[in-house]
């Protein structure tokens, strides 16, 4: 038997792309690594979930759920503790091998739709130094042990970044009793929502100390300091800047990478500035019937938007018929770190394309233009604009006959 | 140069500082120096190769607190009154293969490690090369085993089930002039040295085998014999077929202090209890001369180099397949190894290590000026090699002495003593050949011995699920059905495998013991994912809370209980 769509990642893209593609009519098998649906989410017992998509706030399990409910009472196939070992294009379609408790086996799908989530950067990507004893965790990490083991990571610890997860186990582990020294960030600007700043730093009186980084490790079992630097714009230590804090733990929270080995394999091509698949205005990747959605195709903050691309994903895959490209690029141009997607396809229709993008700095006053030649799309007016803060718009591309290009006019820095 | 010439050498350079004697073979250099790298070099000036002499440095260093060795922080009896035939001291690779190879004897083997694992300093912190010895002169003990040693790997690995590749290796020169220079050279080794696999190949032929090396190698040493394996993987494995073969590992027992009586060694002292071996067989690395010293029979010592390895994602493996480095216009200096680049068993380029001279014998941290260092000079053997690749790095501290070569012999004072000391680089590819070695010696020191009848030198490892064909995986599953839940998806490790770890000849249950066995935790998420996974599946298995189970050591906390009120799922 062969399937319309097989969804790889059981987690909130997934769940979201496995529900439309099913409502569009697509025969859908989803696939999950993990035994139980649900992905991160399952360990984000804090609020703030679902803000935007049902106007309230909602935990990670809460927002999950919602999912998980309609996609179990749609009965869409799928497979729990399934490990995808490969992906092989075949003639007319993809053959899918895997993994479970019941042996090795495979299934065929005229689509993909990846949907494998991102992971965390670890403490040798960002360069620190010094001996490898226990205590080192990634935010994500000791939130696992936090909420799923119910065991307590650390008693007495640093926090290196001020991305979410930092932010949010900044808080959590207070609560559990734990003493948060402090959070670093190497960066000038913090790397998080700022309600997690006020919500996370401020209420817990857990201060934030900007342009300053962790470079070394001490201990050789359990650890016991973190030498601390200044970083000059470049972001490199500054010599004779080390100071050394006691503490028996280090948690991580220094950028995520999506998840794309899966992609790469099939020969997908990257966008290095989202490390996403590079994709068209139905999220299809550069490989005909391959697409990618949620955290594996960029990073987002809210997951919110998550859901939303596993949307767009899983219909376009339900709708999928090979067909002939004519392809424009959209390419991020002065002021953006990037936008998703980064082409259009003029033979679909473009009336409401939704677009991805953030910000390379943060900006007072400024103007988005999206521009296909010397014909302007988009001319958008922002009050500031932060890279923490991921920005979407839905914007009416019909006009469109050439390659296009976006870009940030600041009026006030 | 004889004592006369040094000591007025050393006079001219140093004044009264330092001192020089000379008695049975042993030259002893003393004085006081708050520089390191000074010592380093008083005490190399004492070498004398061509008379056989060790050089034994008793110069006080005074520029730092030298720090005592580690040791574990258990306190037991468990080993008192043991009378083994054979005490081996160290569980690197030397020690992990004399005793294997003494298992097939019916004798008591007992081998003590102070670590929580065997490998855990200079046998698991290398880059695993299997050398071919292009760069060992005949004359030394590292050139004695080094041809023998090399050509035992094929079958060791098979015997023990351990992953071993022949790549070969490729010493590049950008130089066309020096290519007359190097056949010379390279004949020399194969008439003179024995080193008979080297042959010169030329610029284009290594652009065709690697296409990524740096465009502008004009020709290369190929040494078809170099290769390389797993060298904790190895060190685990010859333990475990000694265990299965009925020698006991004691891990976390340290060797404290030695009672030596009419020049024999009557009981050593460690935290779990003194032991009364009949014999002792010194491999305890850079500790090796802290033994010696316990056992009255000192005559050589130990300077810690360490280095320092970057390992780097698999994604990047298809930059090279074989082992390759740069080459200069430096061959006499054989020890100060600017590294190289290597393509895994596991697939992983690893680059380094680099040499840095250290009083510290077990600082194991790491610095970003190795890292530096190796990729500025690496890069130019493959330019397209970059640090955004990296995905951990580790240091090792090798153990060579100051005539820079090994210590095989037996004890010269002390009667029921072996010393297999000073071993550095290429250690790992000539351990199996001194094992056999060794266990000569202790097997003709210990006399009427037996062999066994049932000795088993086949180990059988983990099976690894990842490397096998759907239906042979199928088929293990369809058994076991752990083999298909798939627990660290970075490297593909079942938890079926893991529990077999548990269950191996030599159970380590820590997160690291499991690491060095199996892999969760060595690609690109680093454990970010399978750490708690591994961490409850080994609480489990153990029958404790998640808050004891270990990353290796024994104060190596992974968690400090329940949260509050916390029940785990």
């Amino acid at each position: 038997m062969k399937y319309d769509a097989a969804v790889i990642g059981g987690g909130p893209a997934g769940l979201a792309a496995a529900i439309e593609a099913h409502k569009n009519g697509a025969k859908v098998i989803l696939i999950e690594r993990e035994a139980r649906l649900g992905g991160i989410l399952k360990q984000c017992i804090h609020d703030g979930f679902g803000l935007v998509r049902f106007g309230k706030k909602l935990s990670g399990p809460e927002y999950a759920e919602i999912f998980i409910d309609e996609f179990e009472k749609e009965n869409i196939e799928s497979l729990l503790l399934t490990f995808v070992t490969g992906i092989k294009k075949t003639g007319d379609g993809f053959e899918i091998s895997f993994v479970n408790r019941s042996g090795a086996d495979k299934i065929e799908s005229n689509t993909i739709i990846l949907a494998t989530g991102c992971r965390e950067r670890t403490a040798k990507q960002v360069s620190i130094h010094g001996t490898r004893p226990s205590g080192v965790f990634t935010a994500g990490t000791a939130q696992n042990f936090t909420n799923l083991l119910g065991e307590l990571p650390v008693k007495k610890c640093v926090i290196l970044g001020s991305g979410d997860i930092g932010l949010i186990m900044a808080r959590r582990l207070t609560l559990e009793g734990a003493q948060v020294l402090g959070v670093y960030e190497a960066k000038p600007t913090p790397s998080g929502l700022t309600r997690n700043i006020h919500q996370c730093l401020h209420d817990y009186d857990i201060p934030l100390y900007l342009s300053h980084t962790v470079t070394k490790v001490f201990g050789d079992d359990r650890l016991t300091a973190v030498e601390i630097s200044r970083v000059d714009e470049k972001m490199q230590p500054i010599p004779g800047t080390e100071t050394i804090v006691e503490c028996d733990g280090l948690i991580l929270s220094v950028g995520l990478i999506p998840e794309n080995e899966l992609a790469e394999s099939l020969g997908v091509k990257l966008d290095p500035a989202t490390k996403g698949p590079s994709c068209d205005g139905s999220l299809m990747t550069g490989i005909e019937g391959v697409f990618s959605c949620g955290n594996a195709l960029h990073v987002n903050d809210l997951v919110d938007y998550v859901s939303e691309s596993g949307e767009q994903a899983g219909r376009a895959a339900a709708h999928y018929s090979a067909a002939k490209r004519n392809y424009i690029s959209l390419k991020a141009e002065n002021g953006l770190l990037y936008m998703v997607p980064q082409r259009l396809d003029l033979e679909a229709d473009n009336s409401a394309v939704t677009v991805y993008f953030r910000s390379r700095e943060e900006l007072g006053k400024c103007t988005l233009k999206i521009k296909c030649g010397e014909k302007t799309i988009v001319e958008k007016k922002y009050q500031f604009m932060r890279p923490p803060e991921m920005e979407r718009l839905t914007v009416d591309f019909s006009g469109a006959d050439g390659d296009i290009t976006a870009e940030i006019e600041v009026t006030e820095k | 140069m004889n004592l006369k010439k040094l000591e007025k050498e050393l006079r001219k350079k140093y004044g009264s500082r330092f001192t020089v004697s000379e008695s049975e073979g042993v030259r002893t250099v003393s004085g006081e120096s708050g520089d390191w790298n000074e010592i380093i070099s008083v005490c190399s000036s004492a070498v004398d190769k061509k008379h056989g002499v060790h050089v034994v440095n008793d110069i006080k260093f005074t520029g730092a607190p030298v720090p005592a060795m580690r040791l574990p922080s258990l306190r037991d009896n468990a080993l008192d009154g043991a009378q083994p035939d054979v005490l081996i001291i160290g569980g690197g690779i030397s020690g992990a293969s004399i005793a294997r190879e003494l298992s097939k004897w019916d004798i008591d083997i007992l081998l003590v490690d102070k670590e929580s694992d065997l490998a855990m300093q200079a046998s698991g912190r290398n880059d695993g090369e299997v050398h071919p010895g292009i760069d060992l002169s005949k004359g030394s003990l590292k050139h004695k085993y080094i041809i023998r040693g090399n050509r035992m790997y094929g079958k060791v690995c098979e015997e023990l089930n351990v992953p071993f590749k022949r790549c070969g290796q490729y010493v590049c020169f950008e130089q066309a002039y020096l290519k007359p220079v190097i056949a010379i050279y390279t004949l020399k080794r194969k008439l003179i040295d024995g080193i008979d696999d080297s042959v010169l190949i030329s610029g284009k032929e290594l652009k065709k085998r690697e296409p990524n090396f740096n465009k502008s190698f004009k020709f290369a040493i190929y040494n078809p014999m170099a290769g390389c394996v797993c060298p904790y993987g190895l060190t685990i494995a010859y333990g475990e077929n000694a265990v299965m073969n009925g020698a006991k590992i004691s891990l976390n027992t340290a060797v404290t202090d030695m009672k030596v009586e009419n020049g024999k060694i009557v009981s050593v002292t460690t935290n779990r209890g003194i032991i009364r071996p009949k014999i002792v067989i010194n491999a305890a690395g850079v500790f090796a001369e802290d033994i010696a010293k316990m056992a009255c029979d000192r005559f050589y010592s130990i300077h810690p180099r360490r280095g320092t390895n970057s390992i780097l994602d698999k994604k990047a493996g298809g930059l090279m397949s074989s082992i390759a480095s740069i080459k200069k216009l430096e061959f006499s200096n054989s020890h100060t190894k600017g590294g190289g680049l290597l393509n895994t068993v596991h697939g992983n380029i690893l680059a380094g290590p680099d040499a840095v001279e250290t009083y510290e014998k077990e600082n194991f941290a790491t610095h970003r000026e190795s890292i530096q260092n190796v990729f500025g000079k690496q890069k130019g053997t493959a330019p397209a090699l970059t640090e955004r690749d990296i995905i951990t790095y580790f240091t090792g501290v090798r153990a060579p002495n100051f005539e820079e070569d090994f210590v095989i012999e037996k004890g010269r004072k002390t009667s029921n003593l072996i010393h297999c000391a000073c071993i550095q680089s290429p250690g790992l590819t000539t351990a199996p050949a001194v094992a056999l070695d060794i266990e000569k010696m202790a097997v003709e020191m210990l006399g009427n011995v037996k062999k066994k009848e049932n000795f088993n030198p086949i180990r059988k490892g983990v099976p690894v699920l990842r490397d096998m064909s759907p239906e042979e995986r199928d088929a293990l599953i369809k058994q076991n059905p752990d083999y298909g839940e798939i627990v660290c998806r970075c490297e593909e490790i079942s938890k079926g495998e893991i529990i077999d770890a548990l269950n191996s000849p030599l159970c380590v249950p820590t997160v690291d013991g499991i690491k060095k066995r199996l892999r969760p935790g060595m690609g690109r998420c680093q454990g970010g994912f399978c750490s708690p996974l591994v961490t409850k599946i080994i609480a489990e298995h153990q029958g404790i809370p998640v808050s004891q189970v270990r990353k290796s050591g024994a104060d190596a906390v992974i968690t400090y209980g329940k949260t509050k009120g916390g029940e785990s799922l």
